[in-house]
């Protein structure tokens, strides 16, 4: 009988064992995709390139015209025009889909009646689901035709309609639904009773909505904000498609066509080694330290605001 | 006064909410009408089972002889041009890229071009089937038909009696999908069969046997760091590590469905673990008491009292995962290139149909129409896995109350 309780508590000790290697090599993934990704990325920097010379870190992080190095037989690959696009168009995709996020999660989890809130609520949950290749797709059929022929009536020159706008607008697409259904959720969880508080002090369903509600919810808002904008800067396929791929920069026009670290990343993908080839680990440090200081900052910011109102 | 100012900005604020309600309506709307708009009219059988690339045929016939064939009428039938002679009927037709094309329209049982010979190597018998398009015929002594002439006068040559067909060009249409078809499918059970293992147990170890310290807790928040990670980044950890590895360990020489299949499982992970753990969560723990007072041991317990229970939770995780497996593009275009393949082999690289559609929209020019009926199957799945989640979900709450 001793026995048997020993080998099967045994039986425990392994079994967990195991399971506990395999949570080991789950959790170490991020570390391998950090090492691995620096090392490669580093290559250009401290090699010579075969005879092309070092990429010099300040100039990559600071030019502003992105050459391809075995083509032009330079090292002058500048990435500081791609950095600014990359924020800026972050940015613009957050200043548009932040605000119809936010009113589209209001009117699901307070204006609408129930069967109108699940119908809404199914919508945005297919948009989330929706492939971003897809988007890019319509990106490309549907409003770069629109944009390109509005440009042309405005009297600016885009290519094709691959532009700063089209790009916002796919990201801004991909995100709202994002918003949507974190703010839901955290507007959802406000106490009620600061609602009814405020309906009897005499303001009115709007105003209680707006300036109680949303101001209550505010911390889980801009948690579906900062997910949303780290979706921006990640997303790669779709905005590879709209941006028009442009090799200088920085484009703040919002006609220009632009170019963002993941589209970048996505060009000359037939290179298998040499130069070309490792540049796009560097730019891969690149984004990885750029979604990471966003996240951040937006995090200090989210404390920062959140404890005005307590 | 007050009063109507108070009005005023109330209706503005109530229709900012209406009308951004619209606008993310409309966004869904705007897709699903753009792709079923452009994409429903190449949606039939043959894509799906077709191959990508056309074949071409040279072949000669093997008699000359017209006769006579008992042919349909085709007088009503737009664009159709009749060739009595040998008992086929072609069609002016516009290919996927908007060209001009001469396309069989009908072959007569007992016509000549059903019986012809390839003048490619060795001397096959090949046969001209519906749909496929003629190049050219050339013929002795007289002057080339070319298909850029169009169906009818394609036609009228060909049925002049005084013509004696020398070597006809043709091939099949093409354009088909069969191949990433398959590379899917091939990617989605690869990536199951090796994710899914995987993070349950992960999850059963965090839930069931993990002691609660810093350890564990640093191991937590580095699998969920992963869900920030975008998926171009994996890309990069698939031609670093995986591609090398499977080079290594498979007879693979480049970049392969195996390592693509790994890639994927490493993004899905954090999915299946968390949406695994949920589930587990809800699993009483009278049940696990009541399964230990009876002797069993915890690994018992776990694996038949506990692991059951939380089956909703894992089959939803899979259709999750599932879902994107079909979606994902940035991390295969990386780790397997954008080459489409008709014929899929795991240790060579081919085309899922996410990536099938992006190599499409990066040609020159972009196969728009293609790309959205592709785009209407990626969206079909996607709809339906979301329905099958949405249920196993529901069960799983009901579970848990």
């Amino acid at each position: 009988m001793k026995g048997t309780r020993t080998s099967l508590s045994q039986i425990d000790t392994i079994i967990g064992s195991l399971l506990m290697i395999l949570a080991l090599v789950a959790s170490s993934f991020i570390v391998i995709i950090a090492a691995f990704i620096t090392i490669r990325g580093i290559l250009p920097f401290i090699t010579d390139n075969s005879g092309l010379g070092s990429v010099n870190v300040l100039q990559f992080l600071t030019n502003t015209v992105w050459l391809r190095g075995t083509t032009f037989l330079s090292t002058a690959y500048g990435a500081g025009f791609i950095i600014i696009n990359t924020l800026y168009i972050a940015f613009l995709t957050v200043l548009l889909s932040f605000p119809i996020g936010v009113l589209t999660a209001l009117f699901i989890a307070k204006v609408a009646p129930r069967p109108i809130a699940a119908t809404m609520r199914t919508i945005i949950e297919l948009l989330a689901s929706i492939p971003s290749i897809v988007f890019g797709l319509v990106g490309v059929g549907l409003f770069l035709p629109v944009i390109y022929n509005i440009a042309r009536a405005m009297g600016y020159s885009s290519g094709g309609g691959s532009s700063v706008i089209a790009t916002v607008f796919v990201l801004s697409l991909m995100s709202i639904p994002t918003i949507t259904a974190v703010a839901e959720v955290s507007i959802r969880q406000v106490d009620e009773s600061l609602e009814q508080a405020s309906l009897a002090l005499g303001a009115s369903p709007t105003q209680t909505r707006f300036k109680i509600t949303l101001l209550a919810a505010k911390s889980g808002i801009f948690s579906g904000a900062i997910l949303a904008v780290g979706r921006s800067l990640g997303e790669a396929t779709a905005v590879a498609l709209v941006s028009g791929n442009a090799r200088s920069g920085p484009s703040f026009g919002l006609f220009e066509t632009t170019a963002t670290i993941t589209s970048t990343l996505l060009q000359g993908l037939k290179e298998t080694n040499g130069i070309d080839y490792d540049i796009r680990f560097s730019l891969g440090i690149l984004l990885m330290v750029v979604i990471l200081t966003t996240n951040l900052a937006l995090n200090f910011i989210k404390r920062k605001v959140g404890n005005v109102h307590g | 006064m007050v009063k109507r100012k108070v009005r005023l900005s109330e209706i503005l604020l109530n229709s900012s909410v209406f009308l951004s309600t619209a606008l993310s309506a409309l966004a869904l709307g705007l897709i699903f009408f753009y792709v079923i708009r452009e994409g429903t009219t190449l949606l039939n059988w043959e894509l799906f089972t077709g191959n990508y690339h056309a074949r071409n045929y040279i072949a000669e016939l093997q008699d000359n002889q017209s006769q006579s064939y008992n042919m349909p009428d085709f007088s009503t039938s737009e664009n159709v041009y009749p060739v009595d002679r040998f008992g086929i009927a072609l069609e002016e037709d516009v290919d996927l890229a908007g060209n001009g094309v001469v396309r069989v329209y009908y072959v007569h049982p007992d016509s000549p071009f059903n019986q012809m010979i390839s003048k490619e190597v060795g001397t096959e018998v090949v046969d001209l089937d519906v749909g496929m398009i003629f190049q050219r015929i050339s013929y002795v002594d007289h002057p080339t038909s070319l298909s850029r002439g169009g169906a009818q006068k394609f036609a009228t040559e060909l049925n002049d009696p005084q013509r004696e067909v020398y070597e006809l060009f043709f091939s099949d249409l093409g354009g088909g999908i069969q191949g990433s078809i398959i590379t899917t499918i091939y990617l989605i059970f690869m990536t199951i069969i090796i994710a899914v293992p995987f993070g349950v147990l992960t999850a059963i170890y965090f839930n069931e046997f993990a002691p609660s310290n810093w350890i564990t807790k640093t191991m937590r928040s580095f699998i969920e760091t992963l869900t920030g990670v975008p998926s171009i980044i994996y890309g990069l950890l698939g031609i670093t590590v995986f591609v090398p590895l499977t080079v290594r360990f498979t007879p693979a020489v480049n970049s392969n469905l195996i390592a693509g299949a790994l890639t994927l499982s490493v993004i899905i992970l954090p999915t299946i673990i968390r949406t695994t753990e949920e589930s587990l969560r809800v699993v009483p723990d009278d049940h696990r008491a009541a399964s230990l007072a009876l002797g069993a041991n915890k690994t018992q317990t776990t694996f038949k009292v506990v692991l059951p229970q939380a089956s909703p939770g894992i089959i939803t995780a899979t259709f999750l995962g599932i879902g994107r497996v079909i979606g994902e593009s940035a991390a295969l275009i990386f780790v397997l290139g954008a080459a489409i393949k008709d014929t899929v082999n795991i240790y060579e690289p081919s085309t899922s149909l996410a990536v099938h559609i992006w190599s499409m929209m990066t040609d020159e020019p972009a196969n728009i129409a293609l790309s959205s009926t592709i785009a209407i199957l990626i969206l079909a799945i996607v709809l339906v896995i979301n329905v099958t989640v949405k249920i196993g979900v529901k069960l799983l709450t009901r579970k848990g109350m």
